[in-house]
C-alpha cells in the first residue's frame, strides 16, 4: 500500500469518526433541554447542540436522493453492457427506460404508463409470488424434516384456516389469536431485539472508524 | 491427447483401482451419467445449452461437479490444479491405454438413494477413499448423512415441486380464485360484518375519527406501498380519501416511494371520475396536495417531521403550494397505509414525536395485520389499524350506512349547474400578484361548522353549502348581525381528556382532547356530570365535566376547528402554476363561490359489484392454499419416513 | 419514562457498546485466535458452492436487497458488504467475476468497492442495480429473469433486507439446482427464508458471520460484542422473570428467592462458558 493510499484512507478515517461522533452526541445530547437540569440558557444549549445532527442528517437525505442518480446510471450501464454480450432483453430495457422517459416529459408528467404497465405487471408479479409462496410453504416438511418445520407448517395452516370467514373454524381463531399473541410476538421481538443490538454495535464499530471502507 | 481435460480420467489412478469384480463406481457414474458429455459437444456446435432440472442437493453431488469439469479446458487450468493433474498424469495414461475395460464389463444402473447420491451408492473401503480425495479436492461438503445434518429429501427426482405438480398448484389455485367471479353460486355468504364489533373499537374509533373531519381540516395521508401491494391497499387509500373529501377535509398525500405519489394521482382521477357525474372536480393543490417525496426511509420522515413547512410547500411536481403550513401540527390527523410494519414503526417514532396532539390512524394488508395489531395495541397514539380486503368491505359499509341519506339519484333530476370555471383553466375574474393577495387570504374567520351543529342522530344530512368547483374553502355562514352566544367547554385538564360515544366511561373513545380544545356544547347528561359536545356537524361526543371549564362566548368558533391554527379562505384562491411557466412571481386567481346546491358527497359513489365475489376468491384461494400446503406437507413427510427406514445401500450390499 | 431519563440511558448504552467494541478489538489482538464461535450451520454450505464456483466457472451472486445506506438498514448494508467481502476473496480462483446485486441506488458505491477490494480476478464486473423500493418485486423478478438464465450463479448469498420477494429469487434457484444461502432484517424475508432457502441465517448471525467466513481477527469485533451484549440481556431478561415470578409465588421471601436464582443463573453462565 503507498503512502499516499495510507494518508487517503487515514484521512477518510478521521473524517469518518468525527462525523459519526458528532452526529452521535448531537442526537443524543441534543433537542432536551431537561438533559441539562436548572441552567439558565439549558435550551439554547440543547438547540446548539440538536444542530449538527440536523444538518449532518438533511445532507444525508440529499446524498440519498442523489443515489437515484447513481443507480439510473448503473442501469443503463449494466444493460448497455449486456447488450453489446448479445443479451436482447437489455435491449428492451434500454428502450421502454427511453419510451418513459420521453413521455412523462413530452406529456407534462402523465403516469399513465405506470397504470397502463407497471401496476399491472408488478400485480402479476405479487399473484406469482403468492404461488410461489404456497408452493415454498408445501415443500418445507419435503426440505428439511425436522420438528421446527413441522411446527412451522402447522402455524402456518392454522393462521390460514383461521382467516376463513366459517363459523366452524371459531376455535380455529382463539388458537390463532395465542399463536399471535404470544410465540410469534415473542419470536418477532427476539428477532427485532437482536437486530437492534446488532445494528447499535455496528453502528458504533463504524463511527469509530473500524470499518474496512475506512482501510483505502 | 486432447485439450478437454478429463475428471474422470485423472480422478480414478489406475494404480489404486481395486482389483474388484464389480466396474468401480466412478466407472458406474460414467455409464449411467454418460450423456453429460453432451454440453461439450454441443459447445463445439455451438448450440444453445440443454438446460435439466435438478433439486438443489443433486446440484452439490458429484456428477453436477464432473459435468462442469468436463466443460475446463487444460489452458485455463490454475498452476495449482496443473500441479495436482502431472502428479495424475501417469495414471491417467495407463487408464487411456486400459479403456476397453468398460465395454466388458456391464454397468448395473446406479439406484439413488436418500442421504446423497455417493453415500447411497454400493462403494467399497477403497473406493469410499477416492471419493473423498474427490472431495478434498474440489472442496464439496461431505454427504449430509455423513455429516448428520437431516436427509435432504428435495433431492430426490420425485420430489421436487418442478414440472406438473407445480402446474397442478397453479392450476387449482387458479381455479379457485376464478370460481366467485364466474360462478356466483359458489359465492361463499359470509361476508364480513357491516360494523366493527367486538374487539375491533379501535377500527370503529378509527372510522369516528374521521368522520370528525370538516371543511378546515387537512389530512396528512402517508402512502406508503408500491405497486405490489396496490391490489390491496388501494381499496382502502380510495375509501379514506373518499372519506375526508366527503367532510370537506384536504389530504396531503406524502411518501418515501416516489411511485406511490404517482400513483395517488391515479386513484384521485378514478374519485374524480364519481365526482364527475355533479359535474365538480378535485383539483391538485387545492382540494388535495400531493408533496414532493421524501428521500432516504426514515430519514426522510425525519426531515418531514422537522421541516414540515419546507416539505408541505412544494408539491411533488414542483409548484408551489400555496397554503403556509407551519408545522405538523397544522394536520388535524395522520393517516397512514402501509403495507409492512417496519415502515408503520418507522412513521410512529420518527413524526409522532413531533408533537403530542398528533395521532395516527393506521391501515395495512391482511398480511401485516397480527404484527400491526400488537404494535398498535402498545402505542396510545394509533388510534386504529384497518387491515385488509375484508376490512374494507366492513369500512365501506360503515361508510354507506353514515351517508346513508345521500341519495345520488335523485340529484340528478334537477339539473346541476356546470362549474362556471373549470378548476385548472378557470376564467380570472381579478388577477392579483401573489404578495399581495397572500395577505389578504390569511384572516381568521370563524369556520362554518357552526353554521349547523347537527347530531349525528340527525335523520338527514346536513345541506352544508359547497362551493364550485371544489369546496377549498370553508363554506362561510350569511354574518348574523346579533351572534347568539355560544355554549362552550374548554378542556382544562393536564392530561389527554377522551371524548366518548356516551356518558360513561364504557363507552367507545371516538377521539382524544387537549388542554385549550373547545367545543360546542349541544347538552348535558341528567346530573350534569357529562357534556354532550359537537365534534363536527355530524359527530357529537361526551366529555365528562370535571375535565373542562365551560363558557359562553358570542357567536364564536368552535370545537371543531379548535386544532386548526390555519388562516381561513374567506374566497376560493387557486395558483395556477401554468400560467406562472417561465414567471418569477406566481399568479394566483380568484375564483367566486358561485353555487351552493351542488352535493359534494357525489364523491361516495363506488362501484361496490366487485366486492363480495373478491371476497369469496380470497376465502377459497385461502382454503386451496391451506390444501396444497397439507399435501405437500403429507407427502414429504412420507418419503421422509420412507427414506430413513431404507437402509443405506451399501449396508445391505455389504 | 421520560424524554431525559431515555436520553441518559441511550447515552449509557452507546458509551457501553463502544467499552465493549474497544474490549473486543483488544481481545482479537492479544489473542491472536478464534474464539470458541457458537455454531452456524448455514455457513458450513459456503466452501462447496465457492468450491463449485471456482471448478465450473460459475459466478456467486451476493445480494443486498433493499438494504440502503442512510436508512434504519445501513447496519446490514454493512454487515453484508462485510460478509460478502470474504465470501468474494474466497472465490477469487474462479474465472467467473462474482455479481453483486442491490435494489437500493444508495448501496451501490458500497458494492462497488466490496467488488473492487475483494476481487482480483480477470474478469471486470459491475455491481448491479434494480430498482427500487424497499419491497421490490421487479427486483425478485429481473434477478429471476436475468441472472439466473444468463449468467448462471453457482450460489446466491441473499444478506441484507428482503420482504416476501425473496420467494420468487429463492424458488428459482431451486428448481436450477443453484445454492441459496439467505438472511433478512425484514421478518417476512426472514420467514420466507426459513422456509425455501438451502441454507438460512437469523437475525443477528448476520452481523456475526463476517466473523466466520474470515482468517482475519478484527471481522470478529462485531460478533464478540453482539455475543456480549446477548449474554447480558438474556441475564437481564431472566432476572427479571424471576423477580416477577418470586414476588407473584412468594411475597415474602421474594429477595431470597430472587437471590439464589441469580446465583444459580450465574453459575449457569460461567459453566456453559467453560462448556
Amino acid at each position: 500500500m503507498g503512502f499516499l493510499q495510507r494518508l487517503g484512507s487515514a484521512f477518510s478515517a478521521i473524517i469518518a469518526f468525527l462525523v459519526g461522533v458528532i452526529t452521535l452526541v448531537s442526537l443524543l445530547l441534543g433537542g432536551n433541554p431537561g438533559l441539562f437540569g436548572d441552567l439558565p440558557q439549558a435550551a439554547d444549549l440543547a438547540a446548539l447542540l440538536a444542530l449538527p445532527a440536523a444538518v449532518l442528517l438533511r445532507l444525508v437525505a440529499l446524498v440519498i436522493a442523489l443515489g437515484v442518480l447513481i443507480g439510473i446510471a448503473n442501469l443503463l450501464l449494466t444493460h448497455a453492457q449486456r447488450l453489446m454480450r448479445g443479451r436482447a432483453l437489455s435491449a428492451a430495457l434500454l428502450g421502454s427506460f427511453a419510451l418513459t422517459l420521453f413521455w412523462y416529459v413530452a406529456r407534462a408528467g402523465d403516469t399513465s404508463l405506470l397504470e397502463a404497465v407497471q401496476l399491472p405487471i408488478e400485480s402479476s408479479l405479487a399473484a406469482l409470488l403468492c404461488l410461489t409462496l404456497v408452493g415454498g410453504a408445501a415443500r418445507v416438511i419435503a426440505k428439511r424434516a425436522d420438528i421446527w418445520s413441522l411446527l412451522f407448517v402447522l402455524s402456518l395452516l392454522i393462521v390460514l384456516l383461521a382467516s376463513l370467514p366459517w363459523a366452524e373454524l371459531e376455535p380455529l381463531r382463539a388458537w390463532r389469536d395465542w399463536l399471535l399473541r404470544v410465540p410469534v410476538s415473542a419470536g418477532t421481538r427476539a428477532l427485532l431485539l437482536g437486530i437492534a443490538l446488532a445494528t447499535v454495535v455496528a453502528g458504533v464499530r463504524i463511527a469509530l472508524g473500524q470499518d474496512r471502507a475506512y482501510r483505502g | 491427447m486432447n485439450d478437454d481435460f478429463n475428471w474422470l480420467e485423472y480422478a480414478e489412478p489406475l494404480a489404486e483401482a481395486p482389483p474388484a469384480p464389480r466396474p468401480s463406481a466412478l466407472q458406474r457414474l460414467r455409464a449411467r451419467f454418460g450423456w453429460l458429455r453432451l454440453p461439450g459437444l454441443m459447445r463445439r456446435l455451438r448450440l444453445p445449452k440443454l438446460r435439466r432440472r435438478r433439486g438443489g442437493q443433486n446440484a452439490d453431488a458429484g456428477y453436477a461437479l464432473l459435468e462442469a469439469r468436463d466443460e475446463r479446458p487444460i489452458s485455463q487450468l490454475d498452476a495449482r490444479l496443473l500441479a495436482l493433474r502431472e502428479r495424475a498424469e501417469p495414471a491417467i495414461n495407463a487408464e487411456a491405454a486400459l479403456s476397453t475395460v468398460d465395454e466388458l464389463l456391464t454397468t448395473p444402473p446406479l439406484q439413488e438413494k436418500p442421504g446423497g447420491l455417493i453415500s447411497a451408492a454400493a462403494l467399497s473401503q477403497a473406493q469410499r477413499q477416492q471419493v473423498q480425495m474427490l472431495q478434498d479436492i474440489v472442496g464439496a461438503p461431505a454427504p449430509a448423512a455423513a455429516s448428520g445434518e437431516p436427509a435432504r429429501l428435495g433431492a430426490l427426482p420425485g420430489l421436487t415441486l418442478g414440472g406438473a405438480p407445480r402446474l397442478l398448484l397453479a392450476v387449482s389455485m387458479l381455479l379457485a380464485v376464478c370460481l366467485p367471479f364466474v360462478a356466483s353460486e359458489y359465492v361463499v355468504d359470509e361476508l364480513p360484518p357491516s360494523d366493527f364489533g367486538g374487539d375491533r373499537a379501535d377500527a370503529a374509533a378509527a372510522f369516528e375519527q374521521l368522520n370528525t373531519l370538516t371543511g378546515t381540516d387537512y389530512v396528512l395521508v402517508a402512502l406508503e406501498y408500491g405497486p405490489t401491494s396496490a391490489g390491496e391497499l388501494d381499496q382502502l387509500t380510495d375509501l379514506f380519501l373518499r372519506q375526508i373529501f366527503a367532510q370537506r377535509a384536504k389530504p396531503l398525500i406524502v411518501s418515501s416511494n416516489p411511485i406511490a405519489i404517482a400513483h395517488a394521482q391515479n386513484i384521485i382521477k378514478r374519485i374524480n371520475g364519481s365526482v364527475a357525474a355533479a359535474g365538480l372536480k378535485l383539483v391538485n393543490n387545492a382540494d388535495y396536495f400531493l408533496l414532493r417525496y421524501l428521500p432516504g426511509g426514515a430519514l426522510g420522515t425525519r426531515e418531514l417531521r422537522e421541516n414540515f413547512a419546507d416539505v408541505a410547500r412544494v408539491s411533488a411536481r414542483g409548484e408551489l403550494i400555496n397554503r403556509n403550513f407551519k408545522a405538523l401540527t397544522d394536520m388535524k390527523l395522520l393517516l397512514l397505509v402501509a403495507e409492512s410494519i417496519d415502515v408503520m414503526r418507522n412513521w410512529v417514532e420518527q413524526v409522532l414525536p413531533a408533537s403530542q396532539r398528533l395521532t395516527l390512524l393506521a391501515a395495512t394488508g391482511y398480511a401485516a395485520q397480527p404484527l400491526a395489531q400488537a404494535y398498535a395495541d402498545s402505542q396510545e397514539r394509533i388510534i386504529g389499524i384497518i387491515a385488509g380486503a375484508r376490512d374494507a368491505y366492513t369500512y365501506a359499509e360503515k361508510l354507506e350506512a353514515a351517508y346513508s341519506t345521500f341519495k345520488p339519484e335523485g340529484a340528478p333530476q334537477a339539473p346541476l349547474p356546470q362549474p362556471t370555471a373549470p378548476p385548472l383553466t378557470p376564467a380570472p375574474e381579478s388577477e392579483i400578484e401573489a404578495p399581495a393577495l397572500i395577505a389578504t387570504v390569511a384572516s381568521p374567520v370563524p369556520a362554518a361548522a357552526t353554521a349547523s351543529p347537527t347530531p349525528l342522530a340527525s335523520p338527514t344530512v346536513p345541506s352544508i353549502p359547497s362551493v364550485t368547483p371544489p369546496p377549498t374553502a370553508s363554506p362561510t355562514p350569511p354574518p348574523s348581525p346579533t351572534p347568539e352566544p355560544v355554549w362552550l367547554v374548554e378542556v382544562t385538564s393536564e392530561d389527554t381528556a377522551r371524548i366518548r360515544r356516551g356518558p360513561t366511561t364504557v363507552d367507545d373513545i371516538l377521539q382524544l382532547a387537549y388542554a385549550g380544545d373547545t367545543f360546542e356544547v349541544i347538552g348535558t347528561n341528567g346530573d350534569g356530570s357529562w357534556y354532550n359536545i359537537l365534534l363536527s356537524p355530524r359527530i357529537n361526543g361526551w366529555i365528562a365535566a370535571f375535565l373542562v371549564e365551560e363558557r359562553y362566548e358570542a357567536g364564536g368558533a368552535t370545537a371543531a376547528d379548535a386544532s386548526a391554527s390555519l388562516p381561513r379562505e374567506q374566497t376560493l384562491l387557486r395558483w395556477d402554476y401554468r400560467a406562472s411557466l417561465g414567471k418569477n412571481q406566481p399568479r394566483l386567481y380568484q375564483v367566486n363561490p358561485t353555487d351552493t346546491s351542488i352535493d359534494w358527497e357525489y364523491v361516495l359513489l363506488r362501484d361496490r359489484s366487485l366486492e363480495a365475489p373478491r371476497l369469496a376468491a380470497l376465502s377459497l384461494g385461502t382454503l386451496a392454499a391451506a390444501l396444497i400446503i397439507v399435501i405437500g406437507s403429507v407427502v414429504g413427510a412420507l418419503r421422509a419416513i420412507g427414506g430413513r427406514r431404507q437402509p443405506p445401500a451399501s449396508e445391505a450390499k455389504s | 419514562m421520560d424524554a431525559t431519563t431515555l436520553q441518559v440511558i441511550s447515552i449509557a448504552f452507546v458509551l457501553m457498546t463502544a467499552l465493549l467494541v474497544y474490549t473486543a478489538r483488544y481481545q482479537q489482538g492479544r489473542r491472536g485466535r478464534r474464539r470458541n464461535w457458537r455454531r452456524m450451520p448455514a455457513l458450513e454450505r459456503l466452501p462447496g458452492w465457492t468450491a463449485r464456483s471456482i471448478e465450473a466457472d460459475k459466478p456467486l451472486h451476493c445480494a443486498f436487497g433493499g438494504a440502503a445506506i442512510g436508512g434504519e438498514h445501513t447496519a446490514a448494508a454493512c454487515a453484508s458488504a462485510e460478509f460478502f467481502h470474504h465470501v468474494i476473496a474466497g472465490a477469487q480462483q474462479s474465472d467467473s467475476a462474482p455479481i453483486v446485486s442491490t435494489a437500493a441506488a444508495t448501496t451501490l458505491p458500497l458494492a462497488q468497492d466490496n467488488l473492487r477490494r475483494a476481487w482480483e480476478g480477470n474478469a471486470l464486473s459491475r455491481a448491479q442495480w434494480y430498482p427500487t423500493g424497499e419491497r421490490s418485486l421487479a427486483y425478485a423478478a429481473g434477478l429471476t429473469a436475468a441472472l439466473q438464465d444468463s449468467d448462471e450463479p453457482a450460489a446466491h448469498l441473499l444478506a441484507g433486507s428482503f420482504g416476501p420477494e425473496l420467494a420468487l429469487l429463492l424458488d428459482a434457484a431451486d428448481r436450477r439446482g443453484q445454492g441459496s444461502l439467505a438472511v433478512s432484517d425484514q421478518l417476512e424475508g426472514q420467514a420466507v427464508a426459513y422456509a425455501m432457502a438451502d441454507a438460512v441465517l437469523i437475525g443477528e448471525e448476520l452481523f456475526a458471520a463476517p466473523a466466520y467466513v474470515s482468517e482475519e481477527g478484527r471481522a470478529g469485533i462485531d460478533a464478540a460484542a453482539l455475543d456480549a451484549w446477548r449474554g447480558l440481556l438474556i441475564l437481564f431478561l431472566a432476572l427479571l422473570l424471576l423477580f416477577n415470578l418470586a414476588r407473584a409465588l412468594a411475597p415474602q421471601n421474594w429477595l431470597i428467592i430472587v437471590l439464589g436464582g441469580a446465583a444459580l443463573l450465574l453459575l449457569a453462565a460461567v459453566l456453559s462458558r467453560r462448556g
